[in-house]
């Protein structure tokens, strides 16, 4: 055979060797994005050369004929390949079902059917005969109509499948920049020589070189799978990772186009705005999003307050335009934050602040005034002793706060309910021996940890500050479905109406504040437990402070569960019996 | 008052100790070399060529590529199986194993190479000895992977069916070692091409189940029925003697029938060797090396093919 039809055969040869190597590397990472259909394209390359190198070793024209036809295997799977290859490669794999592969696998199909008759039709070549070139008898071929549907095709799912590549030669990382390079390489240089072959640049006597051009392909595969890790490391994720973040923010997002109609909005935006998405796409914002006239005009520091789930929840809005490469408005980001916690958080601590600086002035001035007495008697010296332990008390509670804070930020624990009660009143029994104790049967419920210092807080403050020559507190509980309400009852002298409206409200103000840390504490903690406090007069005298706080899964089983006991007493004086 | 003492050693001590040094270095390379011939399957291609030499010589054809394509194949398979098994061999041949895993990239790299080469040359041999030298690796994925993981479609792997397995690879070897010297030298299948066909496909049957007796805990663990695992080690090797038996009486028969040339009878020196480590299974413990011993049947028969006709 001529030296040139020798010289086409080693590379075809090279090129198949190339091509089976690069699948075999491919196949065995199969399970990465884009491997299975780079084997196929890899598997059709190298079935067309193979072929190619047939048709150049056959001498007759029907054995010529054969191997072309032969060929359209390998000829049609590689652009199919390509382009699934393209999206899986870089993450559009949602695109690529049975029903789209299907598709795109009609006309191919066709083409391989229509190839297998061809002696039946001239829908793919109109005539062929046998011409002598380099000293060698070669196959002339006539393009029919059908050829150059599919050539078309070919060159068209080519475009679309270069196309997400070519986004990628701008990637900030490195390897796939150099990957897609080389796929780009590996698939430009068949194509060219093809296109040169199909305009007669190269001369369409003799076969079509476009398998020669696949030697440049493999290695560019292989260049791609070794150099720059092609199955190792891809842009697979990258598409789905910047739509997973903005679906599963725990801001509530929305877009916003330049007419302020929303074109798309997160789960957790449809929550707070307790819409479903689909309801909202596409309709006017402000139908939605409150103030939207004011976010519209620059929100600034003020935060919305959006009425969700119940409850009125302030939020900080951060707008983010959405430009075109010309800085032209294309529409609008509204991020919403919950600032509800945060707000709270800080008028605790300015509550904190003003009451513990407060508290801490007068005992010192109580301090100051009575040791310039302190030659006046005994009396003076007892009250600078009380002071100080109210001091002492007073950090002692900013201590106990600190901890409360520091529980709302972790996971609540369940605590059965009973084991609460008990502590509370057998550490107030103690430090109170003249005062009675009493509890209701409570039930088998477990609330959240944090109420423990809830319940010392208002017992000891029932048996504390109780005047009354005959001092008494009763705790009551009432189950009612999920939630449970404690109240402790007392007849001392009550807590004062203006204290009460200062706690309600939840701020102090220089002139108006309630006259210690206990209460606030009591407030808080069970804020945090997602309960409410509610204060009442109790008749004839004392008051009645109710805590009504959700119930917790976990056990509710109590440490004195065994005991049996119907109505517990702690008492220190067993003549003395509470109040009905 | 202290003083040195002097150096005990002398001139021959140092010669010595170079010697030592020398000599512990080239034992050490020495291993690696085996280790990579016998670990990688590298000695396997060399047995596969020496096999398709010996069909080429009893069937009297020309000189082609077969040989080379061969043993490239035969290392692509074999050493492609060993790294893909690397965590199954862990139990019954830990030093494999962890050869396998340790260059398992460079390995697999090779087989890549070593299969597309050997395609490509194939391509030269026609249509016929392209579709022999792929039909090994087609049967090498059915056998040893899981086909079309992707769609969800769970094939049943050849390597866990009772006797299939050990047939499976012996007809892909035998149709390999037989039909692709043919194929490349254009020549037709004869009943004496069946002949041979049929004295490697039971030469590798018995070569193919005796380290499967090695490995009878590792593939009863992972549930893969070989012959030592469904009827016992003893009527293994009884079994294995009747396969060798039959594949000399078929050689002497074909030699007195006139379908092979006299000189396959040095093929009954192979086979006479292979019933000779046979006899080893189930009385000495199956090591790496009485498993390779049986795989070397052919190196055998090929020495004194060569001795007979260059004699």
């Amino acid at each position: 055979m001529a030296l040139v039809i020798d010289i086409a055969t080693l590379v075809l040869a090279l090129t198949i060797a190339v091509g089976v190597s690069a699948a075999f590397l491919a196949w065995r990472d199969r399970s990465e994005p884009g491997a299975t259909p780079l084997v196929a394209m890899l598997a059709g390359q190298s079935w067309w050369s193979v072929c190619l190198v047939f048709q150049l070793e056959a001498s007759t024209l029907a054995e010529k004929t054969f191997w072309v036809n032969v060929s359209w295997i390998g000829v049609v799977i590689i652009p199919v390949a390509w382009l699934l290859f393209a999206l899986e490669y870089t993450g559009r794999d949602r695109y690529i079902t049975p029903t789209s592969v299907g598709l795109l696998s009609v006309v191919p199909a066709i083409t391989i059917i229509l190839a297998a008759l061809e002696s039946h039709h001239s829908l793919l070549y109109t005539d062929a005969s046998l011409a002598w070139r380099f000293g060698a008898p070669l196959l002339s071929q006539t393009p029919g109509p059908w050829f150059w549907v599919i050539g078309v095709y070919t060159y068209l799912l080519g475009l679309l499948g270069a196309i997400p590549l070519f986004e990628l030669l701008r990637s900030e990382t490195l390897p796939f920049r150099g990957q897609s390079i080389a796929l780009l390489v590996g698939t430009l240089a068949p194509w060219v020589s093809n296109a040169l072959f199909l305009a007669g640049v190269i001369p369409s006597v003799g076969p079509d070189p476009t398998p020669i051009a696949f030697a440049v392909s493999g290695v560019a595969y292989l260049g791609a799978i070794t150099r720059f890790r092609l199955l190792g490391t891809s842009p697979s994720p990258n598409r789905r990772a910047r739509r997973l973040v903005f679906e599963r923010l725990e801001a509530a997002a929305v877009v916003v186009d330049r007419h302020d109609y929303i074109v798309d909005m997160n789960d957790s935006a449809a929550d707070v705005f307790g819409v479903a998405r689909v309801a909202a796409l596409g309709s006017p914002a402000h139908e939605w999003i409150p103030e939207y006239e004011r976010l519209e005009g620059g929100a600034g520091h003020e935060p919305v307050t959006i009425r969700s789930g119940g409850e009125e929840r302030p939020f900080d809005v951060t707008m983010s335009r959405i430009d075109d490469v010309h800085g032209r408005l294309l529409g609008t980001v509204y991020t919403f934050h919950d600032i509800g916690e945060y707000l709270r958080q800080q008028q605790r601590l300015e509550v904190l602040n003003r009451v513990f600086r407060h508290n801490i002035r007068t005992e010192t001035n109580i301090i100051s005034g009575y040791a310039d007495l302190m030659n006046a008697g005994e009396g003076a010296a007892k009250r600078v002793q009380e002071s100080a332990a109210r001091i002492a008390e007073t950090g002692e509670k900013a201590r106990r706060i600190t901890d409360i804070f520091d529980q709302d930020r972790g996971p609540t624990k369940p605590v059965p309910l009973a084991d609460l009660l008990e502590k509370s009143a057998s550490a107030v029994a103690s430090d109170f021996p003249n005062a009675t104790i009493a509890y209701d049967d409570t039930p088998s419920v477990a609330v959240s940890g944090v109420l423990e210092h809830v319940f010392l807080n208002l017992v000891e403050n029932a048996a504390e500050h109780n005047t009354s020559p005959d001092p008494w507190v009763r705790i009551e509980c009432v189950l009612d479905g999920r939630t449970v309400h404690v109240t402790v009852r007392d007849n001392g002298p009550g807590i004062d109406q203006y204290e009460r409206e200062v706690l309600e409200r939840g701020s102090e103000s220089a002139l108006e504040h309630a006259s210690g840390l206990g209460l606030w504490l009591v407030t808080w903690a069970t804020d945090i437990a997602d309960g409410r406090v509610s204060f009442e007069e109790n008749e004839p005298r004392g008051s009645a402070v109710t805590v009504s706080v959700p119930v917790l899964d976990g056990d509710a089983a109590s440490e004195s569960e065994n005991s049996g006991r119907e109505n517990r007493e702690t008492e220190r004086d067993p003549d003395e019996s509470p109040a009905p | 008052m202290s003083h040195e003492t002097p150096p005990l050693s002398g001139p021959s001590d140092s010669t010595r100790s170079t010697y030592s040094i020398l000599s512990s270095k080239a034992s050490a390379a020495g291993t690696r070399v085996r280790d990579a011939l016998v670990f990688s399957s590298a000695y396997l291609a060399c047995i596969a060529v020496v096999q398709v030499v010996i069909a080429m010589a009893v069937l009297s054809l020309s000189w082609n590529f077969a040989p080379v394509v061969v043993g490239l194949v035969t290392f692509a398979v074999y050493a492609g199986d060993r790294v893909a098994d690397a965590e199954t061999d862990a139990v019954s041949n830990p030093r494999q194993a962890a050869f396998a895993r340790r260059h398992g990239d460079v390995l697999y790299v090779l087989v890549a190479l070593a299969y597309g080469l050997a395609v490509a040359l194939s391509v030269f041999g026609g249509p016929v000895a392209l579709a022999v030298t792929v039909l090994p690796g087609a049967f090498w994925v059915v056998y040893a992977a899981d086909v079309l993981p992707d769609i969800g479609a769970r094939v049943q792997r050849l390597k866990d069916v009772f006797l299939l397995n050990t047939a499976v690879v012996a007809l892909a070897w035998a149709t390999t070692l037989t039909f692709l010297p043919l194929a490349f030298a254009g020549a037709s299948v004869t009943p004496s091409a069946l002949v041979v066909f049929a004295y490697f496909f039971l030469g590798t049957f018995v070569s193919t189940e005796i380290p499967n007796v090695r490995d009878t805990e590792g593939d009863r663990e992972i549930g893969v029925s070989t012959l030592p695992v469904v009827v016992g080690v003893t009527r293994t090797r009884q079994a294995l003697y009747g396969v060798t038996l039959a594949a000399g009486g078929l050689v002497v028969a074909a030699i007195v029938v006139d379908l092979l040339p006299a000189v396959a009878a040095t093929l009954l020196i192979g086979l006479g060797y292979l019933l000779a480590v046979t006899a080893l299974v189930g009385r000495r413990e199956v090591t790496n090396a009485v498993t390779i011993a049986a795989e070397c049947q052919y190196l055998v028969a090929g020495a004194v093919l060569t001795i007979v006709a260059l004699g």
